[in-house]
């Protein structure tokens, strides 16, 4: 269906930008569509890029009691995300870059990134980044087994962990949902919500320390690593969306390098994706913040659904 | 004596002259519900106080010193009130003892009534009095760049003083243990809100202790009223919390009406219900809203804080000001509500009305919102009781406390301040449903419910039934005689509000001891925090609703 060629390869880095590209975009709409169901008017969708733009041009202002890690840290996680962004196909059904890793690599890139924003919050040495940094590896030792449990799923019905065999198998399937394929579905949008730090696991949005996750390890940041983490945040979430949007919803994605059939692509995944942001967004705002030792429990489903999904593909 | 007009009084009276006669001086009556005892010799006061403590299940109001050694009996003194409302009774009854000028302490009560100790530490902090047996003499108000030696409420500080900063250490309790870590939080939040240090000891997730340091924005407001004439004071009054206005305002001006001994127009009075009902609206909008939005549920508190905001407004065009300042007048009130107004008034709050049940009716049904309340910061029955907690956090936790009913003002006596006193049925089924709450922040949410609609019931009720007539008596200037004093009260939307007025020279103030109910609330945070995790801290804090403003007096 593809081959490794220069044009492949130059889709294949458009895809990356892509996602890069357009991460904030998302970010704001989410915001946006938050605000108008809360009864706020709520800020440009393109508030995110302001920001962004804003913090760049901003001093820094970073302790003296940091190490190397601390200013370090935001440019790995920025290049762990948007490298975890070059292995997922966006608008095509392909990755040509998939020769290098596959969706194992993805979730690994995306504990790199983690475990440096983990020690960022330590090396600051003040208390809330220390919460914070607790908080998340414990929900992190929790969210990772049930991705991987997932991914595995995914990987049974079709047979690999190459995310170009995953997507194109997908997109080649008869059926339009199998069991196995929707517990894992169900368990995948837990843990994209999990993941990205939304409500009820963790409220983006909040003035209170001592009730943030993500939030209070990067308390300390400020101007241009500051941008860096918001971005990288922004690129993790689209990547999960886009990881999520082309294994369950692959329709419509391109599978030959026709420019009408990648155009068509890439209009129907940003239509995707937004119709997945807003129905996060929305569920959002209709659940409060769960109390911190009962997130687990719905990590809990999330697992349990991923070992529903292997049960039935077994059946 | 005998011949008391109050029948409470000469209930005590008989008792505590059988029990203590030798150690009281004199027993008197004074402002219609205040018994004065007078003791002979400082050193019976905590027999006596802890008598009227646990026999009379008297409740430590407030504690007032005063320097009066320039004035006719040349001492500080002490006055210990304590607010008696069993058996419907309406009686604060007041324990005054004299400090000699060369004696610089004073015996603590603060094992026997946990309630005393704050004030205690304050009394320290302001006249240099030390508590002799008060287990905590650290510094309350006064911090550690604050010179030692330097008492600002003695009579010879000179208000003008600048005083020199000097640098000393505050020791907070260490918890000490594998695992155990401090987490200071503040003095400047995140947030507009006003500076407190909370010092959390925590194992893990779990809180151990928290202590709380407070007193940042302590401005001086008793000192600032001292020789200022009433007029002047009771702007001061107004402004000692913005929210609490009308109970700040109201608790002072009665104040100066009961040493005044005037009676007001009915009207005025009603006026007077009417105000402070409307400020207890839309504060307790805000704090349901507030609390929505700690649990992370932005709908909830855009839907609150809207209403919040239309009553607000409804403030502004009933008197003119969003946080209802300038209505209260020594003798009455300031600003009339017409009837056209009142109609207007009844059909907004209505409206309200509808919405907020429906927003709560949402809320109710959000398991995730419950979820979050229920079981969080518990406030022990016991440890209320002990601290002398007052409103919303005392009636979370069973105590049925309210100054409206048990120390009725204004026109709230014809009023009935629950629905749930007009039968023995209803009075018992009331009694069930105070046991029942057990002081989590789902109650506190609860009663906020509760009271919001009865405030507007009681707004509604007294609109329609508006007596004709002035708003405003003039006070009979011949009874504001110096050094009279008298206990003017209010019920706040946190509490009791306790306000004691001593009149010096030419009318003016000569000493002003305000008590907002944020400074009996606060020491209860430590208690309710005890079984919570860090995460949850935000939503006790603001389930309690408590005002820093009101406490750094």
């Amino acid at each position: 269906m593809f081959e490794p060629s220069f044009a492949t390869l130059a889709a294949g880095i458009i895809q990356t930008l892509v996602l890069i590209a357009f991460s904030p975009l998302l970010t704001g709409v989410m915001r946006k569509v938050k605000a108008r169901s809360q009864k706020r008017i709520g800020a440009s969708i393109l508030q995110p890029y302001y920001d962004i733009v804003k913090l760049m041009r901003k001093d820094e202002v970073i302790s003296d009691q940091t190490s190397w890690i601390f200013k370090s840290a935001p440019w790995i996680n920025f290049a762990a995300v948007a490298t975890a962004a070059l292995f997922v196909p966006v608008m095509l059904a392909y990755s040509p870059f998939g020769l290098a890793g596959d969706v194992l690599l993805v979730i690994g890139l995306f504990s790199l990134a983690r475990f440096f924003t983990v020690l960022s919050g330590l090396d600051s040495a003040s208390a809330f980044g220390g919460l914070g940094s607790s908080r998340e590896m414990m929900l992190s030792s929790l969210i990772e087994p049930a991705l991987f449990l997932t991914i595995f799923t995914v990987s049974l019905t079709f047979g690999a962990t190459n995310i170009t065999t995953l997507v194109s198998s997908a997109a080649g399937l008869q059926q339009l949902v199998t069991p196995s394929l929707l517990f894992a579905l169900i368990s995948m949008f837990v843990i994209v919500i999990a993941e990205t730090g939304r409500l009820p696991f963790d409220n983006p949005a909040t003035h209170l320390e001592l009730t943030m996750v993500h939030e209070a390890m990067v308390l300390e940041y400020s101007g241009k690593l500051l941008a860096l983490i918001e971005w990288a945040q922004s690129i993790k979430h689209l990547t999960l969306l886009a990881l999520m949007i082309n294994i369950f919803f692959p329709w419509g994605v391109a599978t030959s390098l026709s420019a009408a059939a990648v155009g068509e692509g890439l209009l129907v995944f940003a239509a995707k994706a937004l119709a997945i942001g807003v129905i996060i967004a929305f569920i959002e705002t209709r659940v409060a913040k769960w109390r911190l030792f009962r997130i687990p429990d719905l990590i809990a489903i999330a697992i349990a659904s991923s070992m529903v999904g292997i049960v039935f593909f077994y059946i | 004596m005998s011949s008391s007009i109050n029948n409470g009084i000469s209930k005590y009276t008989s008792t505590i002259t059988e029990k203590f006669g030798e150690h009281v001086e004199s027993i008197n009556e004074a402002n219609r519900n205040e018994m004065h005892i007078t003791l002979r010799q400082l050193d019976s006061a905590p027999r006596i106080c802890e008598y009227i403590y646990s026999e009379f299940h008297g409740r430590l109001s407030t504690i007032v010193c005063s320097d009066e050694r320039r004035v006719a009996n040349g001492r500080f003194m002490l006055r210990y009130v304590f607010s008696m409302s069993d058996d419907g009774n309406d009686v604060f009854i007041v324990v005054t003892a004299k400090i000699d000028q060369h004696n610089s302490s004073f015996p603590s009560i603060a094992l026997q009534i946990p309630a005393a100790f704050l004030y205690e530490r304050e009394i320290n902090d302001m006249f240099g009095l030390t508590p002799q047996g008060n287990p905590d003499v650290r510094p309350l108000v006064l911090h550690e760049d604050w010179p030692s030696g330097a008492f600002p409420l003695r009579k010879d500080f000179d208000i003008s003083t600048k005083m020199p900063r000097e640098h000393k250490e505050y020791r907070f309790t260490k918890v000490e243990g594998e695992g155990v870590c401090e987490i200071p939080v503040g003095p400047v939040h995140a947030g507009i809100i006003e500076p407190g240090h909370f010092r959390f000891s925590i194992l893990g997730e779990h809180i151990v202790n928290l202590e709380t340091r407070l007193f940042y924005t302590h401005k001086g407001i008793e000192k600032l009223a001292e020789n200022r004439s009433l007029e002047e004071t009771l702007l001061l009054a107004e402004r000692i919390s913005g929210d609490e206005s009308v109970a700040n305002s109201t608790a002072y001006c009665q104040a100066v009406e009961k040493i005044a001994q005037s009676s007001l127009p009915r009207r005025a009075e009603q006026l007077r219900v009417v105000y402070a009902e409307m400020e207890r609206i839309y504060n307790h909008l805000g704090t349901l809203a507030g609390i929505s939005t700690d649990v992370g549920y932005a709908y909830g508190s855009a839907r609150l804080n809207i209403l919040k905001e239309r009553m607000m407004r409804l403030n502004e065009t009933v008197t003119g000001s969003r946080l209802l300042f300038g209505v209260n007048r020594i003798g009455g009130v300031a600003v009339d509500v017409s009837d056209e107004v009142g109609k207007t008034f009844i059909e907004i709050m209505n409206d309200v009305q509808q919405d907020f049940e429906a927003v709560i009716a949402l809320l109710k049904t959000k398991s995730s919102f419950i979820d979050r309340l229920r079981n969080t910061g518990v406030i022990p029955r016991k440890a209320a009781k002990e601290l002398s907690i007052v409103g919303v956090a005392a009636r979370c936790a069973g105590l049925d406390i309210d100054v409206r009913r048990d120390h009725s003002y204004a026109a709230y006596s014809g009023l009935r301040i629950d629905p749930h006193h007009d039968s023995p049925r209803s009075v018992t089924k009331y009694r069930i449903e105070m046991q029942k709450r057990v002081g989590d922040a789902l109650s506190r949410f609860e009663v906020r419910v509760d009271e919001v609609k009865d405030s507007m019931n009681i707004i509604e009720k007294v609109l329609r039934n508006l007596s004709e007539g002035e708003i405003r008596a003039t006070v009979p200037q011949e009874n504001l005689k110096p050094y009279s004093h008298g206990l003017g009260y209010a019920e706040s939307h946190r509490g009791e509000t306790m306000h004691w007025l001593m009149l010096g020279e030419n009318k003016n103030i000569f000493r002003y001891k305000v008590r907002t109910a944020s400074f009996c609330n606060w020491p209860i945070i430590e208690q309710a925090v005890m079984n919570d995790i860090i995460p949850d801290f935000p939503l006790v804090n603001k389930s309690l609703d408590l005002s820093y403003s009101g406490n750094d007096l």
